[in-house]
């Protein structure tokens, strides 16, 4: 007789559909991908003007000529101005660290002690995520020699522009600790106040661990941003990586530097952000490996 | 079976270990303790008893000064734990809890969970500390789990070592905050288990549950609250089949229809 | 399907290739420009119409701030100032009228970029180099360059300035300016110079001491130590290395050939001299350094 009624979910039999999985469907995809990409390709090429930009802004001559440099000629290595970015920003990013980091614990705390700390931190947050980078690098790079404080005010541009850069971001950074410290829930500092772990232990050995683990994606997206603000601190006068290629392209009336600063950018942005998908998932497997019994 | 009334084998007084006065904590607006008023000599077992929202979480909470309280006194052998300028660290070191959702630390493996706080908080050296905590895992049937990490245990292992953990810092009052309330049930036997043995092992021991045929079992006494105080306060046999107030009969009325008694 | 869809893709992709090779050739690079015409363009009014940016009026650019004694007061348009002058007076020899010279904002670093410009010509104190020449089309000279160094009273640069002296101080300048090649090639300093997007940052530089001299063109380091910076002193010019200013049209812009000839006009009848005297102040006895 007829059992139970049959549930259907669409087609009878027939197997995966073409486009849905299986070794069709990746066919297709790489297929629209290789023809998308071509396109674009093609259009590029066949531009009115793809010659003249292809000579201006991808000129390999030039572009090893900039990455080379000829101080001579008027112009510096890119490629070597790109080791003052280097130091700028791992300078700064450590400095940033630790700053943001002070201000998020102060903003958090309730303690009337530090009522007047807490009042200034959230006016230094608001003042620093407020005003453009861009301004912060002149009004420091130009006004602090201007003061004439003697050793404070005879540093160099990477100085300067170091301790803006320091000062901006750790505005923006301590937020995105702020944000961590906050996704930790209060039933970790619960129990580890419980056992007797005074407030600071628990903060350094508990409650931060769990914190700077949630915001490793939002804390690296700053650092990548960072690297590339050092480009800023060329309007200082040093000679950055950006500032090389400006350089190069005014006095040769070519753009080819930029592409090479650029390729030199992402050569150290690619790795680092790879790098960070490799911690949250070896985090993840740690953590979270085999089903509870 | 209840060590109600015995004297323990060593010899040592049955002083008082805790004594709340007049405790009342209120959250805002909301009261939620309104004068409680117990004590408990050392080695015994108390459970706490009444409806979700009577009070018994902030009560324990309360004990080891995870909560301000807002009136009253709890006085821990002898001293006045409520009174200004008391070091709260060192107090909580002499007092254990266990919380219903076992708050391990996701980011530590087992062992290290248990050992942070005897080495941290107790100073122990790294190797003697841990040295402890296997030996407890051992005798809890949890060795083998050490190097795991919280999230890969089940529930009912995660709510042991957080009990382990708990007694690693070598507590004179165990808090117990209805320890067996997230857990499935055919998990909840081994904690009871576990809790059962710390008992007969002579340790104090405040504990607030739902679990009311084990409470008949292993307490001194049983107190049942409601409206914010302790309404009745006796030993088990009496109160579960002879209570003496309209709200705690009414309460254990609910919970045998419920067939949980 | 699958073998389709792929013979599909390569397809499309070899095609794309194979027009590579033949697009190469002729793409609208501009290198050899229409200039058919410009043999038998007359020099005139109506002459240059067809060669113009905007019909009926000529247009030239420039950056800003406008400097002085290039310009004067930021305006281009006031006539005043060594550039706005050899414009204008480009301009009437082509047959313009004041009123139909029209100025344009080019910041430097744009005025080379591929593709049409919006102008005529530029005139923004660009010095004329071969590689320059590559991406632009340029004028011949309206202005013989040499290089001045302007420090601030009382420091040591200002009595101390021998060759082996110049090495060791820490130069300025702005960056676009041939300033820096001359810097490294004739002075070879040992510390490296610092290079400034704008002219007053470079000014404001040597007046927080940040860098020992500023290093720019004899008019505008003239300019500089006389009227801008109190208590600045222009410690003197470098001979000449051939540098000159030009003026900067799109890549095989027409315009130029009747261009160059006003300015040999103008040059040949003493309006340059004349106009140089006027706004440049060129006094003989600016001392002369070695570098």
């Amino acid at each position: 007789m007829t059992g139970p009624p049959q549930t259907s979910f669409g087609a009878e039999g027939r197997g995966p559909r073409l486009l849905s999985s299986g070794r069709g469907a990746v066919a297709v995809s790489t297929a629209s991908t290789i023809v998308v990409l071509a396109g674009l390709v093609l259009l590029f090429w066949l531009a009115p003007g793809s010659a003249a930009v292809r000579h201006t802004f991808f000129n390999p001559q030039d572009m090893w000529k900039s990455f080379i440099g000829d101080p001579k000629a008027g112009y510096y290595s890119v490629g070597a101005a790109l080791w003052l970015n280097i130091r700028m920003f791992l300078a700064a990013e450590v400095l940033i660290l630790i700053l943001a980091l002070v201000i998020a614990v102060v903003r958090q705390s309730v303690s009337p002690v530090m009522f007047p700390i807490r009042v200034v931190s959230t006016i230094y947050v608001d003042v620093f995520r407020g005003v453009p980078l861009i301004l912060v690098i002149f009004a420091i790079g130009f006004g602090v020699p201007a003061l004439n404080l003697g050793f404070i005010s005879t540093q160099s541009a990477a100085v300067y522009g170091v301790l803006a850069l320091v000062l901006s971001y750790s505005a923006y950074v301590s937020e995105v600790y702020r944000a961590g410290l906050n996704s930790v829930h209060q039933s970790q500092v619960a129990a580890a106040r419980s056992l007797g772990l005074s407030q600071w232990t628990s903060l350094r050995y508990v409650i931060l661990p769990q914190a700077v683990r949630n915001i490793i994606p939002p804390l690296l997206n700053d650092f990548i941003s960072l690297q590339k603000d050092t480009a800023l601190v060329g309007i200082l006068g040093a000679i950055e990586a950006n500032k090389a290629a400006e350089i190069f392209s005014d006095t040769v009336f070519n753009y080819s530097s930029y592409v090479v600063a650029a390729i030199l950018f992402l050569l150290l942005t690619i790795p680092l952000a790879r790098f960070t998908d490799h911690l949250i998932a070896r985090d993840r497997r740690r953590r979270l490996a085999g089903a509870p019994a | 079976m209840s060590t109600a009334g015995t004297v323990p084998a060593d010899g040592s007084s049955t002083a008082l270990a805790l004594s709340i006065e007049g405790l009342q904590k209120s959250f805002g607006a909301s009261a939620v303790l309104k004068g409680i008023d117990l004590s408990m000599a050392s080695h015994e077992v108390i459970c706490l008893i009444g409806a979700s929202g009577s009070g018994k979480s902030t009560l324990l909470r309360c004990v080891n000064l995870l909560e301000p309280v807002n009136a009253g006194r709890i006085i821990l052998w002898g001293q006045d734990i409520t009174r200004p300028g008391i070091d709260q660290n060192a107090v909580r070191r002499h007092v254990g809890i266990v919380f219903q959702s076992f708050n391990l630390f996701p980011h530590m493996s087992v062992l290290r969970n248990i050992t942070l706080g005897p080495v941290k908080a107790l100073g122990l050296p790294r190797r003697q500390a841990e040295d402890e905590a296997r030996a407890l895992l051992d005798r809890f049937g949890l060795l083998d789990k050490q190097a795991d990490y919280p999230d890969r245990l089940s529930g009912g292992q995660q709510q042991r070592v957080a009990i382990v953990r708990a007694l690693a810092m070598h507590p004179r009052l165990m808090l117990l905050d209805e320890v067996t309330s997230a857990l499935d049930p055919e998990l909840v036997a081994e904690v009871l288990d576990v809790i059962r043995e710390l008992a007969s092992g002579g340790m104090t021991m405040l504990i607030a549950t739902h679990e009311m045929g084990f409470a008949r079992d292993i307490a001194n006494r049983v107190c049942f609250l409601a409206e914010g105080r302790i309404v009745e306060d006796s030993p088990p046999a009496e109160l579960f089949s002879n209570p003496k107030d309209e709200r705690t009969q009414r309460f254990l009325r609910r919970i045998i229809d419920a067939g949980r008694l | 399907m699958r073998r389709i869809l792929i013979t599909a893709a390569v397809a499309a992709l070899g095609t794309g290739l194979a027009a590579c090779g033949s697009t190469n050739a002729g793409s609208g690079a501009t290198s050899s420009g229409g200039t058919a015409s410009a043999a038998t363009t007359s020099c005139t009014y109506a002459g240059v119409q067809k060669e113009l940016y905007t019909k009926g009026v000529l247009t030239v650019a420039t950056d800003k701030p406008a400097y002085p004694p290039w310009f004067e007061d930021n305006n281009p348009a006031n006539g005043k100032g060594y550039e706005s002058a050899v414009a204008y007076a480009v301009a009437k020899q082509l047959g313009f009228k004041n009123s139909q010279v029209k100025w344009a904002y080019e910041p430097f670093n744009d005025s080379y970029a591929p593709g049409p410009k919006k102008f005529d010509f530029d005139i923004n104190e660009i010095s004329v180099s071969p590689q320059r020449a590559q991406a632009v089309t340029f004028s011949t000279t309206y202005y013989n360059v040499q290089q001045a160094l302007v420090a601030l009273q009382g420091t040591p640069i200002v009595t101390k300035h021998t060759p082996a002296d110049l090495k060791g101080y820490v130069f300025g300048d702005q960056v676009g300016t041939t300033s820096l090649a001359f810097i490294n090639s004739a002075i070879q300093p040992t510390q490296t110079p610092k290079v400034y997007e704008t002219l007053n940052d470079v000014k404001q530089a040597l007046q927080t001491h940040q860098i020992a001299a500023l290093v720019a063109d004899t008019p505008t380091a003239q300019y500089i130590s006389s009227s801008e910076i109190k208590h600045s002193v222009m410690v003197g010019q470098f001979p000449s290395s051939g540098e000159h200013y030009g003026l900067l049209f799109a890549k095989g812009n027409p315009l130029v050939t009747c261009v160059d000839k006003a300015l040999a006009t103008l040059n040949k009848n003493g309006t340059l001299a004349a106009l140089e005297k006027k706004y440049l102040q060129i006094y003989l006895t600016v001392p002369n350094l070695k570098p």
